[in-house]
């Protein structure tokens, strides 16, 4: 009876598990997100106590995991601006995947936001009282409005449930949204390409952390467009790695190869572009900026375990191989590549999001301090295993009800007459 | 955020980041507004249904929404631009306007051992109208349709007086569990209800003015587009799991298919034949 | 950048420390303490979270034995002319009061961010990881003229403005008034001076302008208010190494 009910909110034609299995899915989920929201409730009643931040290290996992959750959730502004402003038709394969997954990682983000900070209910002072010098104040409004965006975003895939579309409201509403979505791609690629860049920014203007302080252009440090670059860059490579990941789970086929060919071939193109950069703006760092400030550049290695190997893996092994991996097309048109291609760019941006954010606490400034070590206490790891599982829940549920992937009834069809051919990668637009 | 604030400094920066920040929140609201504007204008102009239609037909996959003149293989590929209202249709119109008068002589009522009678027009959806001498139009479900169905479990029909349009929804069958709307052929209003076992459905007034057939399969295209349609609902079958290929070219389809695929997702399989998707 | 910092004030409160003086015994700490209502430290608490708007640190000179010798060093906010934690907070809730150069925080705009304290190499910036709670019959000895800090914000050193505010409404002259911090006042050896570096004739002016008189982390440009002092070359060095036992890279 219950699963007959389920049954009718799900699309037409597409196979999904029965309602026990899917319960089964979401049951450890559920109380990974029960735990969470615990710790992230003991940490908004006691006390940001209950973390193992502290004076020297005020950012901690959580700021960390929300630099490195915002970077992978470009995808979602990146995917809308290339399908809907520069017309790359593949991508309407991946676009609502996209946007679920942007949701979630800015909705987990500034969830986690609302409990790092100290007093959470003074939230609005940064819009009342807003200081237009602070990398921060624009981070919080540009957030802000992006998560405004992606909702409004998601709406369209929410209203075109089966049931839901059976009411005229909604489905009329739908329609007129998705002919005006043009202009909310505009809107968040223009937000995103701020946001991305002032969390760049953020460590960038520090002039009192030579480590992380930068050069740049205007009132941009070189970390703001650094960081936008490898947002663009490993946002399609997330996408990679997220609809690998829900095929092998599902195992169905849900995008044509050629979605992915593109997707790997831009990410791999704004990789290289970006370990190029990032290689010039290291070497200036080295030789200029960071001794300018009286602080020689090799003194920051010698704390272990923060070697020079920290440097090497971030732009060499995470992103100059990746890169490489990508623009390939004999690799890339192979799953096995391309998938560990995208999974080591993500943790080059992960590494390079840690590095930002410990390893700028870790060094010391002054010459009688001590190089400090931290780890999370576990109300923290809880708070954002909350996040995830929150995002996996909304995920699932996006792809039982909604629509998720429009090439999978096609790519049904194509298993079901040659279930052996592979698609052959197209040439695609360049 | 606003002047009036304590500690709110006039800068180059505070215009700027401010200026930007309420161009961007007026755009988004616009937008929105704007949507739900055209919405409530779209739910009064009765919209719905012709909105719902479009989006139907573009959900459809690639191969479904081919052009009539490709089934009569005056194209070889096309796309329906019009989604399959060929009332609007100029290609439509050039093309009938050369078709030479004996083309309409040739035409079989018997197809695949199923009854298509030349004095009906037929709707992709598989439905049929056929103009009465009083005027009216009345419509059914063509013996594919009704073979589809079978006995249905439920047939809901509009009350008389309901304002029916042409690719828009006529009324819904229940089948095990497929729960489809079947798609209305003509413009017109419903004066009287039929039954399905019966020899019409509904029987509609069409609007004032000349009683349009346009856009509507008849004569040499209904075979073509039967092949295609066997074609179609062979790989629905076995989309949908059907064990064995079981309709080979020239078969016959049993009087109740349905019954005959019970494991079947009968509901997928009827929203691919009735355009549904 | 701040429009604000680069405003010149009138004239400027500092200090000079004299590092020779100071033996390290903490009066100023507990002074401090006791004048700005600090909350003693919560069960749990470490030294790394626990709140000390002024802090001895101890450095030595590397040798072992006979060869070893230690200096003190109370670090403090170092109110700095161009500070980095002004124009990074997002509330506007620091501020450089151009009167008096000090740098002032609300901590009932503060929002609990904690980016100044990233952003301030002195690590003279303390956040509120706990609810204040004194002792039972400890609320006696609490200052009226200062009001406690809330769980979840930043604190730190304000040059004892409570004292300022009582000095500025007592005096009548146009120029800085003349007060002393709680700090300066309890230190045994007279090792912390206060006054206006603006000022020709003051203590702090002229120990500030003293060839042995450093500040800390110069090369950042920060601008700092607070004067350290050494006769001994090892502790200048010590103090100004961009890492304990390394040579400076500048002169």
């Amino acid at each position: 009876m219950a699963s007959q009910i389920d049954r009718c909110f799900i699309t037409r034609g597409l196979q999904r598990c029965s309602t026990s299995r899917f319960l089964l899915w979401i049951a450890p989920w559920t109380a990974m997100l029960i735990f969470g929201l615990y710790c992230a409730g003991l940490c908004l009643l006691k006390g940001l106590n209950q973390t193992n931040m502290d004076n020297r290290y005020a950012f901690g996992l959580w700021i960390f995991l929300d630099l490195t959750v915002i970077a992978l959730g470009a995808g979602a502004f990146f995917t809308g601006f290339l399908l809907y402003i520069l017309k790359f038709k593949e991508l309407k394969a991946v676009i609502n995947s996209a946007v679920v997954i942007g949701l979630v990682c800015y909705s987990g983000a500034m969830g986690v936001l609302m409990v790092d900070v100290g007093q959470p209910l003074r939230a609005w002072f940064t819009f009342w009282y807003p200081n237009v010098h602070s990398m921060l104040t624009e981070v919080t409004f540009c957030i802000s409005c992006y998560l405004t965006v992606l909702a409004i975003e998601y709406l369209p895939i929410v209203l075109k449930n089966r049931k839901l579309r059976e009411v005229p409201g909604f489905l009329v509403f739908e329609f007129e949204l998705h002919k005006l979505i043009f202009v909310l791609a505009g809107v968040g690629t223009f937000l995103s390409f701020f946001h991305q860049g002032s969390l760049g920014g953020l460590y960038g203007v520090l002039r009192g952390r030579p480590f992380a302080f930068r050069e740049g252009i205007f009132v941009w440090p070189s970390t703001f467009f650094l960081f936008i670059l490898s947002a663009a860059a490993v946002g399609p490579s997330f996408i990679i790695l997220t609809t690998s990941l829900v095929e092998a789970i599902t195992k169905k086929r849900l995008v044509k190869q050629r979605a992915f060919d593109l997707l790997a071939r831009i990410s791999g193109l704004l990789l290289s572009v970006y370990v190029l950069a990032k290689a010039l703006d290291t070497l200036i760092w080295i030789n200029r900026t960071s001794p300018g400030r009286g602080f020689l550049a090799s003194q920051y290695y010698d704390w272990k375990p923060f070697g020079t190997w920290i440097l090497f893996t971030e732009i060499v092994l995470c992103g100059l191989v990746p890169a490489l991996i990508l623009l390939a097309p004999r690799l890339r048109a192979h799953r096995v590549w391309m998938v560990s291609a995208a999974a080591l760019a993500c943790s080059g941006v992960a590494l390079n999001r840690f590095v930002q954010t410990v390893q700028t606490l870790a060094l010391p400034t002054l010459s009688f301090d001590k190089f400090l070590s931290y780890t999370p206490s576990w109300q923290e790891t809880g708070t954002f295993l909350a996040v995830t599982a929150y995002g996996v829940l909304v995920y699932s549920f996006s792809f039982r009800y909604f629509q998720i992937f429009p090439e999978e009834r096609e790519l049904k069809a194509a298993q079901v007459i040659e279930p052996e051919v592979e698609e052959p990668v197209s040439a695609g637009r360049y | 955020m606003f002047p009036w604030n304590y500690g709110f400094h006039w800068g180059a920066g505070s215009y700027i980041f401010l200026g930007a920040f309420y161009t961007v929140l007026v755009v988004v609201v616009t937008t929105l507004i704007g949507a739900l504007l055209r919405a409530r204008r779209d739910l009064r102009g009765n919209a719905s249904e012709s909105i719902r239609w479009h989006n139907d037909f573009h959900d459809l996959p690639a191969a479904d929404r081919v052009c009539r003149h490709v089934l009569t293989g005056e194209f070889k590929q096309r796309e329906c631009p019009h989604a399959f209202d060929c009332r609007q249709c100029q290609t439509h119109a050039q093309l009938t306007e050369h078709r030479p008068a004996a083309y309409s002589d040739a035409v079989e009522a018997d197809i695949f051992g199923m009854s298509f009678p030349v004095d009906r027009f037929y709707h992709r959806g598989h439905t049929w109208a056929h103009p009465e001498t009083d005027g009216t139009v009345t419509i059914g479900l063509d013996d594919l349709g009704a073979r589809l169905l079978g006995a249905p479990d439920e047939v809901i029909l509009p009350e008389p007086g309901t304002q029916l349009r042409a690719n828009g929804p006529a009324f819904r069958v229940r089948r095990r569990e497929a729960d489809v709307r079947i798609l209305s052929p003509v413009d017109g209003e419903v004066v009287e209800r039929g039954d399905i076992t019966h020899a019409y459905v509904l029987r509609v007034k069409p609007l004032p003015g000349q009683v349009d057939m346009r856009h509507l399969l008849s004569g040499a295209e209904v075979k073509p587009w039967l092949v295609r349609e066997m074609e179609r609902l062979q790989l629905a079958l076995t989309m949908e799991g059907a064990s064995s290929p079981s309709l080979a070219d020239g078969g016959v389809p049993v009087r109740d298919i349905a019954s005959a695929y019970p494991q079947t997702d009968w509901d997928a399989v009827c929203g691919e034949m009735f355009l549904e998707p | 950048m701040s429009t604000e910092t680069s405003k010149k004030a009138a004239g400027r409160y500092g200090m000079t420390i004299d590092i020779d003086r100071c033996n390290g015994c903490g009066s100023c700490m507990v002074a401090c303490a006791v004048e700005n209502n600090v909350p003693p430290a919560e069960s749990g608490a470490t030294d790394r979270t626990g709140i000390t708007w002024i802090r001895v640190f101890q450095i030595d000179n590397g040798g072992r034995g006979a060869e070893k010798r230690s200096a003190f060093i109370p670090m403090l906010c170092q109110h700095c002319g161009d500070a980095p934690c002004v124009s990074v907070c997002p509330q506007q809730a620091i501020d450089v009061n151009p009167v008096t150069g000090i740098v002032e925080q609300m901590p009932e705009r503060c929002l609990g961010c904690r980016y100044c304290m990233v952003a301030c190499p002195y690590h003279a910036r303390y956040f509120n990881w706990w609810d204040p709670a004194w002792p039972a019959g400890m609320e006696k000895t609490l200052n009226p003229d200062v009001a406690p800090r809330m769980r979840g914000v930043v604190e730190k050193c304000n040059f004892c403005h409570g004292r300022w505010h009582a000095a500025k409404q007592a005096g009548t002259s146009d120029s800085l008034s003349a007060y002393v911090p709680a700090c300066a006042e309890a230190c045994p050896t007279r090792a912390i001076r206060f006054g206006n570096l603006d000022a020709p004739a003051a203590d702090v002016a002229l120990g500030s302008q003293d060839p042995d008189s450093f500040r800390l982390l110069e090369s950042i440009d920060t601008d700092p208010k607070i004067y350290y002092r050494s006769k001994k070359k090892w502790v200048r060095e010590a103090a100004n190494a961009p890492r304990p036992g390394k040579e400076t890279p500048r002169g």
